[in-house]
């Protein structure tokens, strides 16, 4: 008896499958829109999924306390004195310094990120690069060393040399060798990093001499990083103290309304897809309608007609399902997200800005799964019941 | 297989101003291996009797009495359940469906009785050959003549092996020659032991020999005439 109902299972697919490849165009234009509705749900979720472990990932990189100087709202550089007023307060296991700027390079039209370190023992100063590796910056003594991504060395285009030059703020050129490049491997902030000597960087920048952007402040006790913050900010005047926590916070309500935003976009899409499949389903061409009477006539009891609609819905639902979610991971593993990641994270927003590293996560499969292909089969289905009622009488 | 109707009335949209009295107290007996013809108008209620007797729909009221089993009143699915274990069913305009290709139109009724691929296949084909078809199987049905097409419509129905052929007015878009050739195909049946019931108001079909019996529908009403002709 379970075979022969498994049997009669397939061959309903079966002939389920044969009808909609004879129907081929209409229902491909069906499975393409369905799959389109399905990417962009998925490409959201997934592009969020991996913008927020990408953050949490971030996080952990982040020093404890960040200190930058503020004037008129913009952050501006302030001098390594800064550093001996923290010295007296207690909690505190390291002050390191840093020059954080921007370089445009005109000739190529690119925008480098600069930052000048001190000592290459401590990682501090590399903290929300999310660098794991130290380079050497003090092979060559001629010129200056300096770190670079990959798209810096593209956008200079030094091919197998090792020197450039950039630009002071006067004009005059400052020269570089290459000591390192980041590999392929590490994430997108590195590929538009030069990382050089403090010294340089305020060189290459025009700033005063004891001049920096940041102060990264390491805690012993992370259950201090608040009081020690407050702290900072009551002795330096005129200073922003943005703690990991801060920052963490500023991604979350970040992500928090965008995707909201987003998700009721997509909402709208997908209602509007599933009534337009509803509305499909409940109407029947009169040949469609000619069919089932056919069949009833033949011996198809009610229930077969709605299980060759339910595996039809089956079949549509599962191919877009499949050719939507492998075109958002496609989107987010060779496109880095590409649509939806303004939506979610304008740059400006978050600084230091994130790089994607897709994030596989089942439960988000699931999750666009259930939304996606069990509304298409009850969207489908239901109406069918009514339309399998059909009268065998009508076709005599 | 007996099949007894008693004062079978059946009324289409009862009650409403559209309402139709199709059938009038009928009563009808036919018994096994019995080849019975319903002569009539168009109109009189031929295919009308033809759906009760092939249990597609139930009379409004009478009872309908087939092998001791009772068809009036019972649920769709129990009347489906009878369509696909005693009944062939021929109709009036073939209905073959015109995408399908004719073997796939001839084993249509198996589907839902769980038979697999293969053996629906060699059942299609094999009846297919024996109405010599055989050549037509792979064609769509919309690819195929009138007389194909009858003969499809009929391997269609007696692919389920059924006991009651019920063919509503076979010979109505055939010629002459094509119809004597559907004649003895059921000829044929008939010697299988199958109980025939043919509506037709087509001469060719109430004088020939096979006919044991000719009833006359006036109206809903029906009459038995004496002999063809
Ligand atoms: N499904 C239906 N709904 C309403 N009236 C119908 C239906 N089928 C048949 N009729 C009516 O019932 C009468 C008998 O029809 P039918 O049995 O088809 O006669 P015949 O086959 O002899 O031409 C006709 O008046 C016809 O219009
Ligand atoms: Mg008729």
């Amino acid at each position: 008896m379970a075979a022969r109902y498994l049997d009669r299972q397939l061959n309903i697919a079966d002939y389920a499958l044969g009808g909609l490849t004879r129907r081929l165009g209409k229902n491909l234009v069906v499975v393409l829109v369905f799959a389109l509705v399905i990417f962009m749900v998925a490409s959201f979720s997934m592009t969020t999924t991996s913008l927020k472990h990408a953050a949490s990932q971030l996080l952990t990189t982040v020093p404890d306390i960040t200190v930058q100087k503020m004037s008129a709202g913009r952050q501006v550089g302030f001098s390594t004195e800064a550093i001996k007023e923290l010295e007296f307060i207690f909690g505190i296991r390291s002050v390191q310094p840093r020059v954080w700027g921007y370089y445009f390079d005109e000739n190529n039209g690119a925008n480098y990120t600069v930052i000048g370190v001190t000592e290459l023992g401590d990682k501090t100063q590399l903290a929300g690069l999310g660098i794991d590796f130290l380079p050497n910056l003090k092979t060559d003594a001629a010129f200056e060393p300096a770190v670079i991504g990959r798209g810096v060395r593209e956008n200079l285009g030094l091919g197998n040399r090792r020197a450039f030059s950039l630009f002071r703020p006067d004009l005059s050129l400052k020269s570089f060798v290459t000591s390192a490049t980041f590999d392929a491997e590490t994430s997108m902030v590195t590929d538009d990093l030069i990382i050089m000597d403090l010294k340089a960087a305020r060189d290459l920048f025009g700033l005063q001499a004891d001049e920096i952007t940041d102060l990264l402040v390491d805690v012993a006790n992370p259950l201090e990083i608040d009081n020690i913050a407050d702290n900072i900010g009551e002795r330096l005047k005129g200073v922003r103290v943005v703690t990991r926590e801060r920052i963490g916070k500023t991604y979350r309500v970040a992500f928090g309304w965008r995707s909201g935003f987003g998700l009721a976009c997509l909402f709208g899409a997908v209602a509007a897809f599933f009534i337009f499949a509803w509305d499909k389903a409940s109407g029947l061409t009169p040949a469609q309608q000619q069919e089932i009477a056919i069949l009833k006539v033949l011996g198809w009891q009610t229930e077969d007609i709605i299980t060759l609609r339910f595996w039809e819905s089956v079949i549509i639902s599962i191919s877009a399902f499949g050719l939507g979610y492998l075109a958002a991971w496609i989107h987010l593993l060779f496109f880095n997200g590409l649509l939806f990641r303004p939506v979610l994270l304008g740059w400006s927003v978050v600084k230091p800005p994130l790089s994607l590293v897709p994030v596989f996560s089942f439960a988000d499969l699931l999750i666009i799964f259930s939304l996606s292909v069990l509304p298409y089969l009850a969207a489908t289905v239901i109406p069918a019941w009514h339309s399998a009622t059909i009268r065998p009488d009508s076709v005599i | 297989m007996k099949i007894e109707l008693t004062a079978v009335e059946k009324y289409y949209n009862r009650g409403a101003p559209n309402q139709v009295h199709a059938l009038r107290t009928v009563d009808l007996s036919i018994t096994s291996n019995e080849t019975v013809c319903i002569h009539g108008p168009s109109g009189s209620g031929k295919s009308t009797l033809l759906a009760i007797l092939g249990g597609i729909i139930g009379p409004t009221s009478g009872s309908a009495v087939v092998d001791g089993r009772k068809l009036a009143r019972l649920p769709d699915r129990f009347l489906t359940l009878y369509r696909q274990q005693h009944i062939g069913f021929i109709f009036q305009r073939f209905r073959l469906i015109p995408e399908l290709s004719v073997v796939e139109n001839v084993t249509l009724p198996l589907l839902p009785l769980g038979i697999r691929p293969a053996e629906r296949k060699r059942r299609g084909w094999d009846l297919l050959k024996r109405l010599e078809i055989g050549h037509r199987g792979d064609f769509l049905a919309a690819e195929i003549s009138g007389g194909e097409l009858q003969r499809a419509a009929v391997a269609r129905a007696l692919i389920n092996d059924p006991s009651i052929i019920v063919a509503d007015e076979p010979t109505a878009h055939l010629d002459t020659r094509l119809s004597e050739d559907f004649l003895s195909i059921m000829a044929e049946l008939k010697d299988l032991g199958k109980t025939i019931i043919i509506a037709s108001h087509d001469p060719l079909v109430s004088g020939n020999p096979i006919v044991d019996r000719c009833l006359y529908l006036r109206d809903g009403r029906l009459t038995a005439v004496p002999g063809p002709q």
